[in-house]
């Protein structure tokens, strides 16, 4: 599952739309973008990693970055988290969190708990790509129930630790990793793409055309959007 | 149902006129890179109201934030037009940090001003979706105009149905060619002027005044 959300761990399949307005979940605006192999990776090795003490793998790279998010921005809980199934992987290593979804997701018992405004992972690319842009908007009202706190804000307009940008290939190969995480980022960004570091190319229709936009990007594939209208919904 | 239409129709036109003379209009300024948007916003700021708008630099995407002044007076005829100014980043379809390493930049300093000029792009093209009643499009008429960027913007503001003014900017330098910009946007008026040495200011605020009093 290449996104998930660092406040609540809740991940979205490849090409999602769904958190483009905000996580649904928790309402998080800070997503992790991970290759789907380097997932794949992670996911077998968080199994036999256990509490994550290993040397060296992929494992002990994602968590000194990641546990400090995932504790402190986690939201009060909602229907999704305080549900034991779905609350663990949060709770977890991202490894485990990813590896938990990954077999979750597949689990119908555990998946149907876990979300239940969740729209099926689409089969591919194309079809959520294209798919109508209803089911988008009611992403998107459920989102903006929930409001970004300005700590959350600050944190994600600040420079990225030089060990945040090394986490996600720190281990293993690096190159492979960073290009494969672009490439799965280029697909999915219609509006930006990110040729390489400090090289962009905009779509500007697609820039004008989205209600949402990007207020920070940055290089290890999270990026930061902005709540479209928020004032425009009643508050619950 | 044609009873209702005409009375909506009429309510938004009271509204309309409420606001048109409550609130000032907010003005965005639109081009390319480089073309002198914030040296003319800067000028318009300082001649109506004594401050800057913000740095002017020839190195691009100076600007990666959109800049406002609010509440400029500006007075013709004996008519005062209130705006609000929105100096907006140079839009553009690619941004590479290797374009600012000519200019005595570090490598990573290029980079971030690279990242931070894509979110001004994304920004500035945001604000003209909703943010915006009326744009100032500024191009260098030492350039061609005839680019994807400038044909995209123009697009989207008419099918907007923003009033725009385009100003065909830097006529103080050799190899300037107003007719050239006229030519390419012959559906709009052309102003030309040098925001930097204040040339034909007049005309332009005229025109401010005319399209977006």
């Amino acid at each position: 599952m290449p996104h998930q959300c660092t406040s609540c761990g809740r991940t979205f399949p490849d090409g999602s739309k769904e958190m483009l307005s905000g996580c649904p979940d928790c309402g998080g605006n800070k997503f992790q973008f991970k290759p789907a192999g380097a997932t794949d990776e992670t996911a077998s090795a968080g199994n036999d990693a256990g509490s994550g003490g290993d040397e060296g793998g992929p494992v002990a790279g994602n968590e000194p970055d990641r546990s400090p998010s995932t504790s402190d921005d986690r939201p009060t809980p909602d229907d999704g988290a305080a549900d034991p199934n779905s609350s663990e992987p949060a709770d977890a290593t991202p490894s485990e969190a990813a590896a938990a979804d990954a077999s979750g997701r597949v689990d119908p018992s555990s998946a149907s708990e876990a979300s239940e405004s969740v729209d099926p992972p689409s089969p591919s690319d194309g079809t959520e790509q294209i798919a109508d842009r209803s089911d988008e908007d009611t992403a998107q009202a459920s989102a903006r129930s929930e409001v970004v706190s300005s700590d959350e804000l600050d944190r994600a307009s600040r420079e990225v630790d030089p060990a945040d940008t090394a986490e996600p290939p720190a281990e293993g190969e690096p190159q492979p990793g960073i290009d494969a995480l672009r490439d799965e980022l280029n697909e999915q960004f219609e509006s930006i793409r990110i040729v390489s570091p400090g090289q962009y190319e905009l779509n500007l229709m697609e820039l004008y055309d989205r209600q949402e936009y990007i207020i920070s990007l940055q290089e290890d594939g999270r990026y930061v959007i902005e709540m479209p209208d928020a004032w425009g919904i009643e508050d619950e | 149902m044609g009873l209702l239409t005409n009375l909506r129709d009429s309510i938004s036109r009271v509204t309309d006129g409420l606001f048109a003379a409550d609130e000032p209009k907010r003005i965005g300024i639109y081009g390319p890179p480089n073309a002198g948007k914030t040296t003319l916003a800067n000028r318009i700021a300082r001649d109506w109201t004594g401050d800057a708008v913000g740095p002017e630099s020839h190195i691009p995407h100076e600007t990666r934030r959109a800049r406002r002044k609010e509440g400029v007076e500006i007075e013709r005829n004996g008519r005062k037009v209130t705006i609000d100014i929105v100096d907006t980043p140079g839009v553009t379809t690619k941004v590479d940090y290797k374009e600012f390493l000519d200019h005595d930049m570090e490598k990573d300093d290029a980079v971030r001003r690279s990242r931070e000029a894509t979110e001004g792009v994304a920004e500035a093209m945001h604000w003209l979706r909703e943010d915006v009643d009326g744009v100032i499009y500024v191009l260098d008429s030492t350039t061609d105009p005839f680019t994807q960027v400038n044909t995209m913007l123009i697009g989207i503001i008419e099918s907007q149905d923003l009033p725009a003014l385009i100003l065909a900017n830097k006529t103080d330098l050799e190899g300037s060619d107003v007719q050239q910009i006229a030519n390419a946007f012959p559906q709009h008026e052309t102003i030309p002027l040098s925001a930097l040495e204040g040339d034909n200011m007049d005309e332009v605020y005229t025109k401010i005044a005319e399209y977006f009093g």
